[in-house]
């Protein structure tokens, strides 16, 4: 109906982090581990090292672009670990009711009583920190909402009479599942998924600060922002661009979850949180 | 109204029991234990026949069924066991800890309904509008920020630079210690409440009653105290609820920052020293004060709307 | 470069005796609040300083407590402090105490012979491990008590009040085992109360006023402390400080009077021209390695261990990443140690050396390695992550592993790696730190690379048993020797210690064996201190 701001700065500001991960090897000036050389350490930003470069020498620019990967890597895993534990939980509690919704509605409120990030937190403790341990912890401790929100609009559904016109033509109940309720509550879920993504994107940094995150030599944005915080003052700008990654980032992120609320799921505006 | 919160407080058991069940088991496969975190400085030695007998005092050295067994049988005697760290109870290390958590969860949320509750009304006022922009871009940027990053430029800005407020710790409970790690907790539950006030109050505002009550003649200001105010309060009081885990959580990395001596922070460096009771104990406190909070707020909106029920 | 070390040695002594002499020609001032930082963890461990042998609580434990010995910072060596003199028999076996008999507890009673036989037979309580049980286990007949076997160790003996006899079961040094919080003496009777440790007593110059648990503990002013006059300040602040950003705002913001400086902090704090007025070096014994578990392959090989110490631009990396704020490691033994021999020379950088002795091992194209590090900023991952393309040239490729600081102790010990990196304490007694590398010694006390060279372990068991104490240095320097060319590890650096104070601070010292750990008897805060009056 009109021009819808948030949906296209979002998706040009995600794109561009798409683009950056995708192309980092072509983009990059240099190789963002090899390419340390300790006589370049802490160069502000200038016209051969575009954003400066970190205590080990490094091309902070090469490693944003890199970190992107990361980021992404983590924020799109993760979010689709949650979406599909929260989607065939919630669809199939809402669908066959009875003991197992009772489980997972109970599942789900454990879930949601303990902070995700202290859940996520223990998590790496046990499982050390790395890039698989992050996309489990994260992926483990937010499926809540998306679980809630399928079972709610598959009950609905099934209220509907599509299930019962369906059965009668002889579909089998995950045929049912997947042909008939799924495309129908997929909108919200992207949506959710989408505000999911950039949440993650937060949490590894979160996590990086707390000594619990991937760790080098790969960059992710998380670790070298943490890393830089002893140098705030001395050499701001080797936090200052990871910063802005994960700001723009997450930015776009939000941006695009309103915009595709807007489209995607218009009746329910508030039902979020 | 009685009976509903004691039939609460019930379903709050079971819930608190798998917690304990969840993360006992969780921590006992963490590799590492408090005995070895010990010697991790290069100064200390401790021998493998130290860390065995730390094992055996702490009774880490049975088969973990056993282990659970012991700790749900004290638990339900109220009896969270021994600090491995302090050999001093569990409880000990956990009651100085509440109060300086509860002020700074309770500050961050003050916070965050002072500013974000009166920006969203702001915005659903003239939707699509320059405010309205403002206003969410403020919300969405508050979202968007890593917490400990926020907490630090806090710090050097208005500790530093400008000498307003103390940079770190608790001090002598001066209400000023407090400003800096609440606004910096505060500002991601900020930026949500915002949007979800607005979003409540449009959805308000366009339903029926609210037209109706337009439509009889009853002032605009009016019809927005009365009318929208309550019942976007119970979205909004919903929304904080579910919130205050995320403040908890975010409680973590900002008491470590800021050396506020809170749960958060205990929890943390129990997980590192893997001081197991007490990691246990502060989940535990941590999904507790979640449940109460979230009870008292199903209360309070059962108070502001009359036409909530609960049986 | 031996040069250089000498000279900058010098120049942290002339710093020093400047700082002493500025505190003599002015008269210390009474009264006033130290706000003294914690800066290795958020919290303290515990109120009863027996449990914990963290760095953290020793720092609080010098403010409430005393042990037999203390650690004699200007001489670097143990000194007496709650005895007055001590006798040693010719088998160096029996050590009697005269002990002090003005040392009051924080109640007024005075302490005697017994409170410190209660305290050691403490120590040895087999049901509860306390870290310093390793010590007082030298003493005749502790086992017997750690095992339940006896109520009493035989070693102990009160002859009066103030006379104590102690039998060791080999000739030892009590003061090196005895200085530390871990074994501080408690008065007998009171702390056997079961609310001692929220309000604990002991001997030290401050009385434990309260303890706000990851936020700070509170002193006062012990007015009845043994040496005359002291201590000078009212109260005294020890807040814990983790976060080392979160500290320089703090110090900058003059809210606490010292902080340890990392490597960043260190040249911003030498650049500012206020800043560095007030700043305190120290050589510690610490030295900072990459082990090298001789069970992985090629590490089994000595020229491969050799190569990796050509291979890295040590040199380079301590000045541009390190920031000057250490020493480069000629040896185990660090600088500061009586037994560092002045005449051995650093592995060059020399990547054409590197590769000959790996294709000499057998390894022409090298190999790959897991290497374990936590995130500490001087000796932890930033420190391999500047490594991994010098590795590279020379063919040895990294995989880094990371671990969360608390659990590498844990690890290392049980020999679960191929490579790690740590920084290990290497003082202050010589042969102390060079029986980490005989072969008796088990990988979990401390031979962590199960290092084994009959030469070596010849040369440590001389100098254990041998009275003559220059012997002794020159037989632990032969042995700093062999372990150098042998190289079981990466020797990296020894570690600079920097202490930032504030200009109204007075009295620290250089305390060698651990920077952060002061004697807050000795500090005064002059009147320009916001927390003077």
């Amino acid at each position: 109906m009109k021009f819808r701001a948030n949906l296209w700065i979002g998706g040009v500001l995600f794109a561009a982090v798409i683009v950056g991960g995708t192309l980092a090897p072509w983009l990059a000036h240099t190789d963002p581990v090899m390419d340390a050389n300790l006589m370049n350490a802490e160069v502000p930003p200038g016209s051969e090292f575009w954003f400066g470069t970190d205590a080990q020498g490094r091309d902070i620019y090469s490693r944003v672009l890199y970190g992107a990967r990361i980021s992404l890597t983590v924020g799109i895993v993760s979010q689709l670990i949650n979406t599909l534990i929260g989607v065939a939980l919630g669809l199939s509690a809402g669908y066959w009711g009875g003991w197992w919704d009772d489980f997972v509605n109970g599942l789900t409120n454990l879930m949601l009583s303990i902070p995700s990030l202290i859940f996520a937190l223990a998590i790496m403790a046990i499982l050390q920190p790395g890039l698989t341990s992050l996309l489990i912890a994260l992926g483990l401790t937010n499926w809540s909402y998306t679980c809630r929100l399928s079972r709610a609009a598959t009950l609905s559904i099934k209220q509907q009479g599509y299930v019962e016109a369906a059965r009668s033509f002889g579909s089998g109940n995950t045929r049912i599942m997947l042909k008939q309720i799924l495309p129908n509550i997929a909108g919200p879920i992207i949506v959710i998924g989408t505000l999911g993504m950039g949440g993650a994107v937060l949490a590894e940094a979160a996590l990086s600060f707390l000594g619990l995150g991937i760790r080098p030599p790969f960059p992710s944005w998380g670790s070298m922002l943490s890393d830089a915080r002893d140098q705030i003052t001395t050499a701001p700008w080797i936090s200052v661009f990871p910063g802005l990654a994960i700001f723009m980032t997450v930015l776009g992120l939000n941006l695009l979850g309103d915009g595709l609320r807007d489209i995607l799921d218009p009746q329910s505006q508030s039902r979020r949180a | 109204m009685l009976p509903y919160v004691f039939k609460r407080l019930l379903q709050a058991v079971p819930i608190l029991l798998a917690v304990a069940a969840l993360v006992f088991v969780m921590f006992s496969v963490i590799p590492g234990d408090f005995a070895s975190t010990q010697s991790s400085d290069g100064r200390a030695v401790i021998d493998a026949e130290a860390v065995a007998r730390m094992n055996t005092q702490f009774g880490l050295d049975e088969p973990v069924h056993v282990r659970f067994g012991k700790y749900a049988a004290k638990l339900l005697t109220l009896d969270l066991g021994t600090s491995f760290r302090t050999r001093q109870p569990v409880i000990n290390s956990l009651s100085e800890r509440i109060w300086p958590s509860l002020q700074l969860a309770m500050a961050a949320m003050l916070f965050a309904i002072a500013f974000g509750v009166p920006l969203g009304f702001l915005a659903a006022l003239k939707p699509g509008g320059w405010l309205d922009m403002q206003s969410m871009v403020v919300a969405v940027s508050g979202l968007s920020l890593p917490q400990f990053w926020l907490g630090l430029m806090l710090m050097y800005t208005f500790a530093l630079l400008l000498g307003w407020f103390p940079s770190f710790g608790y001090g002598d409970g001066n209400p000023r210690y407090l400003v800096l790690p609440a606004v910096a907790l505060g500002v991601a539950p900020l930026a949500l409440l915002a949007r979800t006030t607005r979003a409540a109050v449009l959805e308000v505002m366009n339903a029926d009653f609210v037209r109706t009550a337009r439509a009889k003649g009853n002032s605009e200001v009016r019809v927005m105290r009365w009318h929208v105010a309550r019942n976007a309060a119970v979205i909004v009081l919903t929304t904080l609820g579910l919130q205050f885990g995320s403040i908890m959580g975010g409680a973590v990395v900002i008491e470590k920052l800021f050396a506020w001596p809170g749960i958060g922070s205990l929890l943390v460096d129990s997980v590192s020293l893997r001081d197991i009771p007490v990691v246990q104990a502060c989940i535990l406190l941590l999904v507790l004060f979640f449940l109460i909070v979230n009870i008292v707020v199903d209360v309070l909106c059962a108070l502001i709307d009359p036409r909530i029920k609960y049986s | 470069m031996l040069k250089k070390l000498v000279f900058t040695t010098a120049l942290t002594l002339a710093a020093f005796s400047v700082q002493n002499f500025g505190a003599q020609a002015q008269e210390p001032r009474k009264g006033g609040t130290i706000r003294f930082t914690a800066p290795y963890a958020a919290s303290f461990v515990s109120n009863d300083s027996h449990v914990s042998n963290q760095i953290q609580d020793d720092i609080y434990g010098k403010a409430l407590h005393r042990s037999l010995y203390n650690w004699d910072s200007a001489n670097n060596k143990p000194v007496l402090e709650l005895a007055k003199s001590v006798e040693v028999s010719a088998d160096g076996l029996v050590h009697t105490f005269k002990l002090r008999d003005d040392a009051l507890f924080h109640n007024g009673r005075k302490m005697v012979a017994d409170d410190i036989i209660w305290t050691f037979t403490r120590l040895m309580d087999g049901s509860k491990s306390y870290p310093a049980a390793r010590y007082v286990r030298l003493l005749k007949g502790a086992i017997d008590v750690e095992k339940g076997q006896a109520k009493e160790i035989a070693g102990l003996r009160r002859i009066d009040d103030f006379t104590l006899e102690m039998t060791f079961t080999e000739r030892t040094e009590p003061g090196f085992l005895f200085n530390f919080a871990t074994t501080s003496i408690y008065p007998a009777k009171e702390a056997q109360a079961p609310d001692f440790f929220n309000k604990p007593i002991g001997l030290g110059p401050f009385k434990f006023v309260e303890h706000v648990p990851g936020s700070r503990m509170v002193f006062e002013r012990w007015e009845k402390f043994y040496k005359p006059g002291k201590p000078y300040a009212d109260k005294l602040v020890i807040s814990p400080m983790g976060e080392a950003a979160a500290r320089d705002v703090a110090f900058r913001n003059k809210e606490i009077d010292v902080s340890i400086l990392g490597p960043t902090q260190y040249v911003a704090y030498k650049a500012d021209p206020n800043l560095s007025k007030g700043i305190l070096e120290v050589a510690e014994v610490f030295t900072r390695n990459m082990g090298m578990n001789p069970g992985f392959k090629p590490f089994a090989d000595k020229r491969v261990r050799q190569a990796i110490n050509h291979a890295i631009d040590s040199e380079l990396i301590i000045k541009r990443l390190v920031r000057d704020k250490a020493y480069r490691a000629t040896g185990w033994l660090p600088l500061s140690s009586p037994a560092y021999d002045k005449a051995m020379q650093p592995y060059d950088f020399n990547p054409e050396k590197a590769k000959k002795l790996l294709t000499e091992a057998g390894y022409p194209d090298g190999f790959e390695f897991e290497w374990t590090a936590t995130p500490n900023e001087s000796w932890g991952m930033p420190i391999v992550e500047a490594t991994i393309p010098m590795l590279a040239k020379v063919g040895i490729k990294v995989k880094v592993k990371p671990v969360e600081g608390s659990a590498l102790g844990g690890i290392v010990a049980k020999g679960d790696f191929q490579a790690y990196i740590w920084s290990n304490t290497s003082g202050p007694d010589p042969l102390t730190a060079m029986k980490c590398f005989h072969s008796a010694t088990p990988q979990s006390a401390c031979n962590y690379t199960t290092y084994k060279n009959p030469a070596v372990d010849k040369l440590l068991d001389e100098a254990g048993t041998t009275g003559d104490a220059v012997k002794r240095l020159d037989l632990v320097k032969q042995a700093n020797a062999i372990v150098y060319a042998d190289a079981p590890v990466w020797f990296f650096n020894y570690n600079k210690a920097v202490l930032a104070y504030q200009p109204w601070l007075h009295g620290l010292q250089p305390n060698a064996t651990e920077l952060a750990l002061q004697y807050f008897e000795d500090l005064w805060v002059d009147a320009s201190s916001p927390a003077a009056k």
